[in-house]
């Protein structure tokens, strides 16, 4: 279990992240929902140890090769896109293999030979996926790991997602934009603003019966 | 027309001090070239790819330096390795070796500065994309050096081109020596002087040469890691 105690970060005097008390279990699949500016990346870098609390402590979390953080923006090398794979890699003997067979996964199997800079937006998201997935993790902590793929690109990664965890029953911590994607991926959902969690609770609960007035004045905004 | 007739006879002959010239412009560039890329290239990566105390300190110390006149440059080389000076045992003083250090006191502070300002546009972006795979420290190294390794092949010519062209430092520390220190450009300089135009003219198109040479060769290079 990662657990959060006093949690504040600061920038510049601004506060970014105010957590008096958060946990995440092993085995649970967590969506932090919020607005641009709410607090969601801030709480994963903190996670993935990119971004220092100004004070308060995080208990539980084992940065290690097992645990895997997608940047919203995962950066693709110049180098081929297998070899973007192959690159975590270093100590496997098929490591190529691997990599290809990742890369089938996430459908990028027939750009292999591709330079990864001249990929575009959703699939370098794929490509940053199909790289934290090459080696085995029991924490996946990623962010907005849809915000540039397409719609079959989103099934595509929901479902890699859904088998990740049936194998692993890891803990997986995503933010989205998407309240959609936070009811078919998550058992709990987490909804920030202004860098606190106003309110947590199962996608169907928080979703249909919101507690906290800025919960339902965010999800008002809510169109299929 | 008899200059004209006479810089074909020195392009095409077989002038010992002109091959002698070429030689030493071309060890000293090279090897000068070498270091400061050795030094500079990941002194750059480091500076543009991290956060760290002092930073800003570094970064504008390094843009101090790229406005470092080659006579001033040449200077602090002569009080170093001149016979009272801290290095003055090692007997560099009017040596290639001497000139190469000038050369390198110059041109690194400008690798540093174009691989840091390269760099230094993707790093945040880099830097979080391989925490998230793992990959920490000084191990990121790696790969911001494959990830540049075209760009870098230009910034490295850049700095060729700097060497080569140089002149102050290498005249103060190398001496112009006959048959030992003299280069391109010094020798430009030189036989401007004493008004032998058809040699400086020749000098001037072989440095021209050997620039175009030595672009058409890295230009190759680029595409063969471009392709890689």
């Amino acid at each position: 279990m990662i657990e959060l105690k006093n949690v504040v970060v600061k920038a510049k005097n601004r506060l970014i992240l105010d957590v008096p008390e958060l946990h995440f279990e092993k085995g649970k699949r967590y969506g932090i929902i919020g607005e641009n500016g709410s607090g969601k990346t801030t709480l994963l870098r903190l996670l993935m140890g990119t971004v220092k609390a100004s004070q308060g402590s995080i208990e539980g979390l084992n940065l290690d090769h097992k645990v895997g953080y997608l940047p919203q923006s995962p950066y693709a090398f110049s180098f081929s896109v297998l070899r973007n794979v192959s690159m975590t890699l270093e100590k496997e003997q098929a490591r190529e293999t691997l990599a290809f067979n990742t890369l089938e996964k996430v459908g990028l199997a027939g750009l292999i030979h591709s330079k990864g800079s001249t990929l575009s937006g959703g699939e370098k998201q794929r490509l940053g996926l199909a790289r934290v997935l090459a080696v085995p993790k029991e924490v996946l902590l990623l962010d907005e790991p849809t915000s540039a793929t397409d719609i079959r690109g989103t099934d595509l990664v929901e479902g890699l997602l859904q088998e990740w965890f049936e194998k692993t029953k890891g803990l997986l911590i995503f933010t989205t934009h998407a309240p959609a994607q936070a009811l078919r991926l998550a058992d709990e959902v987490m909804f920030l603003e202004d860098g606190k969690v106003i309110e947590t609770g199962s996608p169907q609960d928080l979703f249909n019966h919101p507690r906290q007035e800025e919960t339902r004045a965010f999800l008002s905004h809510w169109v299929i | 027309m008899e200059l004209i007739n006479s810089i074909l006879e020195l392009l095409f002959g077989s002038d010992p001090e002109l091959r002698q010239i070429i030689a030493v412009t071309l060890r000293m560039s090279l090897f000068s070239t070498l270091f400061s890329s050795l030094i500079g290239i990941p002194a750059g990566v480091l500076l543009g790819a991290n956060d760290f105390k002092g930073k800003a300190f570094f970064s504008r110390l390094v843009n101090t330096l790229l406005g470092l006149p080659p006579v001033v440059a040449g200077l602090i080389v002569f009080l170093l390795l001149s016979r009272s000076g801290p290095l003055g045992s090692f007997r560099l003083l009017y040596t290639v070796e001497a000139m190469v250090v000038a050369q390198v006191l110059l041109i690194t502070p400008f690798i540093i500065a174009m691989t840091s300002n390269l760099v230094g546009v993707n790093a945040n972006s880099i830097n979080e994309t391989l925490t998230g795979v793992g990959i920490r420290g000084t191990k990121r190294l790696k790969y911001f050096l494959l990830d540049f390794r075209v760009p870098f092949i230009s910034i490295i010519l850049a700095g060729f081109g700097r060497s080569i062209a140089e002149v102050g430092a290498v005249q103060m520390v190398g001496g112009n020596v006959q048959f030992k220190t003299r280069v391109m450009t010094t020798a430009i300089m030189m036989q401007t002087n004493m008004g032998r135009f058809d040699f400086a003219i020749a000098l001037g198109l072989i440095l021209l040469l050997i620039s175009f040479l030595v672009n058409s060769v890295v230009n190759r290079i680029q595409k063969v890691a471009a392709d890689d």
